[in-house]
């Protein structure tokens, strides 16, 4: 008889699962986020949720999008790819929401990348640099970052001035470590300069010492290193202690600087970073007003400064999607797709716009953005 | 009556889709389904021979990842010269293959696990599932480590030539999981009740009396393990094919503590158990979303489970059921009877 | 050559502190009986106190070591009283049961508390190393291994120098006999599961400032735990002291000669190695503790 319990036990669940909130109320237009707030890679998709909340607010504050709010659901997939999907899922089949920006890292974004056919929802991609992204044949995909190859081509216009001999590469091992990796050892390559050691590491790693016992072994002058910020500072320390001296130059814009000299102190000195946004800087943006009112704002929520330079795409995606919106005039999947491949937005990072990549008939969209060099010396920021 | 009852619920389970028509409460009931036969194949371990398998995330992970690789082919490069190419296989025949392994798996590990008893038994079994998660982040070439295995098949049924249907939809996973689920379910009970079974329980309770009348410990132990093993790998293949992306992650040990809550607080050792504790903590977390963020969740998980262990030792099912016997005094045991405790 | 003396002193470095998580859980076992899965967890608990008292309060760096200890002592009396003392005479696996639960609440209350982002710990020490020769090693992590060579030894001299040590070890030979013999039992446990949270919490104060603080660096600590004490075989302290530099070898030269990937998959494969060659781990043939 016990079964009844179970039954009514089982119902019970049911009834709750149905009874909590569904959908939202129609006042608002729903952007869904999906962004690493906890695992390996959490302060940087932490800085880039803030940026969105400020895009999010200014958008509020000018009066919304076609008469409504804009309501940011932004959810956690916990630096994993299976999560990410999760997360992609949830915002699609349960919150409804028209278009999504995410999903921070390469792996991510690949991963949620089926999920986007399967429902056909855009996605704005803020962060990922993975050439595969905008390759694969995934037109609802509208890359607003750069990928590893025009990074690395951008480098390549200034890397005469570096005077490399020989490179090392000590890489996180997902696509956009091993992206990056492929795409600047190519133009390394092209400018006829040696590569030594390719080095890997897991995200979650804290003891490089080994990989970078065999970095020292393979002797060269720099080492290009693609990671978050946290393992950038492992690196940077665990370099001075096992006394490999050769120069770090940082690739994928997730570096923050600033927090390295914060936490790295002097043995983020004499490190080159690769950046997509100089808050330091913001007047001498390509749209300074824009910059300049971002990093105001930034500053007075109490948001930790060195996380600008994440925080920034968070805005730019959020509006990229919000010009859709308002160019499409309705908050539909299909017609703001469409609408997308029309913008023209003042981001941050400079003017957004999309070229098309990727086999015929099913191209994905490509922004390109703009690339900064910075230098930490005396411990501060500066311009190389 | 007791039959009128089970087909009652039966029949109930399988109407689900017909009336609720929200694919994301379909898509947690599938979720919870799959753990729900993770729970039943963990029962047999934990409930029945008594021991506590800690490992046991490794044969659900072998399970999703042999069935992601059989169904979409992998190449690996061995020599400079040669590169061993698999081609992929039709999703049926790699979910065979995913619970083939995990079985294989589950042998070889019995045969060394169970050298030791208690503590050790315990951390090799932990020990076992972390190899296999570091094998899967680092062996690149075939498990594409970090980067997941991504665009894996869903099953489908076809008939050559003629008429073809793709499972992407909830719906018939749906189903494909509920007649899995019921299938273990009959699998562990007519196990459990058969003579090896018996001497399984035997062990249970005492192993020095079991072997000492002559039941052959190690090898009823290895054939359980086996058993469960290729359940959990059935699990994980049906995971893989619905998710239809795999991690290293899925080899956390945080899942084999799902399930360990499952079983604990369903009632170990009882066939019923693993069912209610499945769809409770299947359940629970997409109810609890609202109201609390995961943290919280699992704070309020843990305390649980030290809270089931105090004061509900046997588990929800045994409990309710003995205070329904006490209040009605009902003749004969119900399914929730731990069994060889009657 | 230089290569391999690095790593020969990275693992002599990294097995001091090994050997100090081993010897705090295989203590609990051998006392008490308990596989304490919350080991991990104290550790991490040592390592954001740590992080508190410097980077939050601005306490001394070495004064907040001695803090977070205290406070490891401090919370495993508490679990010990609250959770273990009820449970005494359960047998293994209902104990096994509350602590993962006691684990999984601790772990996401810190996670709750602290978030999910990794910190780090500023320390007084120089960035440039001590360089021996051919070889270097940072001053932080010379004073992590000194610290953690002090408290082995205190460890020592507290369980054959002192009468509580008697007592501990005559509860560890039978505990119904101590009981006898007018020790007391129930204080013996919570002293010991104090103690060996105590050491945890120390281990975690020490590396955190040398790697970086997170919610869930005790899962791994507490994995490698496991696995020195099943090398030293359970409840032996000598043993987990070697299983501890064993480990912390294997490891290194594994990193360095193998693949780095494999690091921390070499403790598990240990394990496995031993317990199919010699099932009762290396060093448990007597059953005495000390």
């Amino acid at each position: 008889m016990s079964n009844l319990k179970r039954v009514a036990l089982f119902v019970a669940g049911i009834a709750l699962a149905a009874a909590a909130p569904i959908a939202g109320s129609a006042e608002t237009i729903k952007i869904g986020v999906t962004q690493p707030l906890t695992g390996a890679v959490a302060a940087s998709g932490n800085y880039v949720a803030q940026g969105a909340k400020i895009a999010e607010s200014f958008l509020n504050a000018s009066g919304g999008l076609l008469g409504k709010k804009v309501q940011l659901i932004i959810e956690d997939n916990k630096s994993n790819p299976k999560e990410a999907v999760a997360t992609a899922e949830k915002l699609i089949v349960r919150d409804k929401v028209p278009a999504l920006m995410g999903a921070w890292s390469s792996t991510y974004t690949l991963a949620v990348m089926p999920k986007l056919m399967e429902y056909g929802v855009p996605m704005v991609v803020e962060t990922s640099s993975s050439g595969k992204i905008t390759t694969s044949g995934n037109p609802w995909i509208f890359r607003i970052s750069p990928t590893s190859a025009m990074e690395a081509q951008s480098f390549g216009t200034k890397v005469g001035q570096f005077n490399i001999k020989k490179a090392n590469f000590l890489v996180v091992n997902n696509d956009w470590g091993l992206g990056a990796s492929n795409q600047f050892q190519k133009m390394l390559k092209s400018k006829g300069i040696a590569v030594g050691v390719v080095e890997t590491m897991d995200a979650k790693a804290t003891d490089m010492s080994a990989q970078l016992a065999k970095i020292k072994a393979a002797g060269g002058d720099t080492v290009f290193v693609t990671t978050g910020v946290e393992q950038i500072t492992l690196v940077l320390k665990q370099m001075k202690e096992q006394r490999v001296t050769q120069r770090v130059i940082t690739t994928g814009g997730s570096s923050s600087p600033d927090q390295l000299i914060a936490q790295a102190g002097a043995a983020a000195e004499g490190s080159f970073h690769l950046l997509f946004f100089a808050p330091w800087f913001p007047g001498s943006a390509p749209n300074p007003e824009v910059a300049t009112a971002f990093v105001n704002e930034w500053n007075k929520r109490g948001h930790n400064f060195a996380g600008l330079t994440e925080g920034f795409r968070g805005h730019d995606g959020i509006m990229t999607i919000a010009a859709a919106i308002k160019a499409a005039g309705k908050a539909e999947p299909k017609a703001i797709q469409k609408a997308l491949w029309g913008v023209k937005v003042d981001g941050v990072n400079g003017d957004i716009a999309f070229i098309k990549q990727g086999p015929k008939g099913k191209e994905s969209a490509q922004n390109i953005p703009n690339v900064y060099v910075v230098t930490i010396k005396s411990g501060k920021v500066a311009l190389p | 009556m007791r039959h009128a009852v089970t087909a009652a619920w039966v029949v109930f389970l399988f109407s689900i889709p017909l009336w609720m028509t929200d694919l994301y409460i379909l898509h947690i009931l599938i979720s919870a389904g799959i753990f729900t036969i993770a729970a039943i194949s963990l029962n047999l371990l934990l409930g029945y021979t008594g021991q506590l398998s800690l490992g046991h995330v490794a044969f659900f992970g072998i399970g999703a990842y042999t069935s992601a690789l059989v169904s979409l082919g992998f190449d690996l490069e061995l020599t400079d010269s040669y590169t061993f190419v698999f081609a992929p296989w039709p999703v049926w025949i790699a979910f065979i293959a995913g619970i083939a392994a995990a079985g294989l798996f589950g042998w070889l590990i019995g045969k060394i696990a169970f050298k030791v008893r208690g503590a050790y038994f315990v951390i090799v079994t932990i020990s076992f599932a972390e190899v296999v998660r570091l094998i899967s982040l680092n062996w690149v070439d075939l498990t594409e480590g970090p980067m997941a295995l991504n665009n894996i098949p869903p099953f489908g049924v076809a008939i050559p030539g003629l008429w073809e249907q793709t499972f992407y939809q909830k719906l018939p996973n749906y189903y494909l999981i509920l007649v899995v689920a019921i299938v273990c379910y009959i699998v562990v009970r007519r196990l459990v009740r058969s003579r090896a079974g018996r001497a399984m329980i035997g062990l249970r309770e005492n192993e020095a009396l079991a072997s000492s009348v002559g039941v052959d410990v190690t090898r009823y132990l290895v054939l359980a393990t086996v058993i469960s093993a290729a359940m959990a790998g059935a699990a994980g293949g049906l995971y893989t094919h619905y998710i239809r992306i795999v991690d290293p992650d899925i080899f956390l040990f945080i899942y084999t503590v799902t399930m360990v809550i499952m079983v604990v607080t369903g009632g170990k050792g009882t066939t019923a158990g693993p069912v209610v504790g499945g769809l409770l903590f299947g359940i629970l977390p997409e109810v609890l979303r609202e109201f609390a963020s995961p943290e919280v969740q699992w704070v309020i998980y843990g305390v649980f489970m030290i809270a089931v262990v105090f004061f509900l030792p046997q588990g929800i099912v045994p409990a309710v059921t003995s205070w329904w016997k006490a209040r009605f005094a009902a003749p004969e045991g119900g399914l929730g009877t731990p069994e060889g405790a009657r | 050559m230089p290569e391999f003396l690095q790593h020969l002193l990275n693992a002599l470095i990294l097995g001091g502190t090994y050997a100090l998580l081993g010897i705090g859980l295989t203590l609990i076992f051998g006392i008490m009986r308990v596989v304490n899965f919350t080991h991990g967890e104290l550790y991490t608990f040592g390592a954001y106190m740590v992080f508190f008292f410097v980077m939050v309060l601005g306490v001394n760096f070495f004064a907040s070591i001695l803090l977070a200890m205290a406070l490891g002592v401090a919370l495993g009396a508490l679990i010990e009283f609250v959770l273990l003392r009820p449970l005494r005479g359960a047998d293994i696996d209902t104990t096994m049961l509350v602590m993962i639960g006691a684990w999984i609440a601790m772990q996401n209350l810190e996670q709750f508390t602290w978030t999910g982002i990794a910190k780090s710990i500023d320390h007084p020490f120089p960035l440039d190393p001590l360089v021996i020769g051919e070889v270097s090693v940072s001053w932080v992590r010379v004073f992590v291994f000194a610290f953690a060579v002090l408290l082995i030894a205190v460890t020592y001299l507290l369980i054959h120098w002192t009468r509580l040590g008697k007592a501990m070890r005559a509860t560890f030979q039978d505990r119904e006999t101590a009981a006898l013999m007018g020790v007391n039992v129930k204080g013996i446990h919570t002293l010991t599961f104090a103690f060996g949270s105590c050491l945890a919490a120390a281990a975690g104060a020490l590396l955190g400032p040398v790697f970086v603080v997170a919610p869930t660096i005790g899962d791994l600590a507490a994995l490698k735990a496991f696995a020195i004490v099943i090398l030293g075989g359970l409840g032996s302290i000598p043993g987990a002291t070697l299983g501890g530099f064993v480990l912390g070898l294997a490891e290194e030269l594994g990193a360095g000669y193998v693949s780095s990937g494999y690091r921390d998959a070499m403790g598990f494969l240990l394990i496995i190695l031993v317990l199919v060659f010699k099932p009762t781990g290396l060093f448990a043939a007597k059953e005495r503790i000390g």
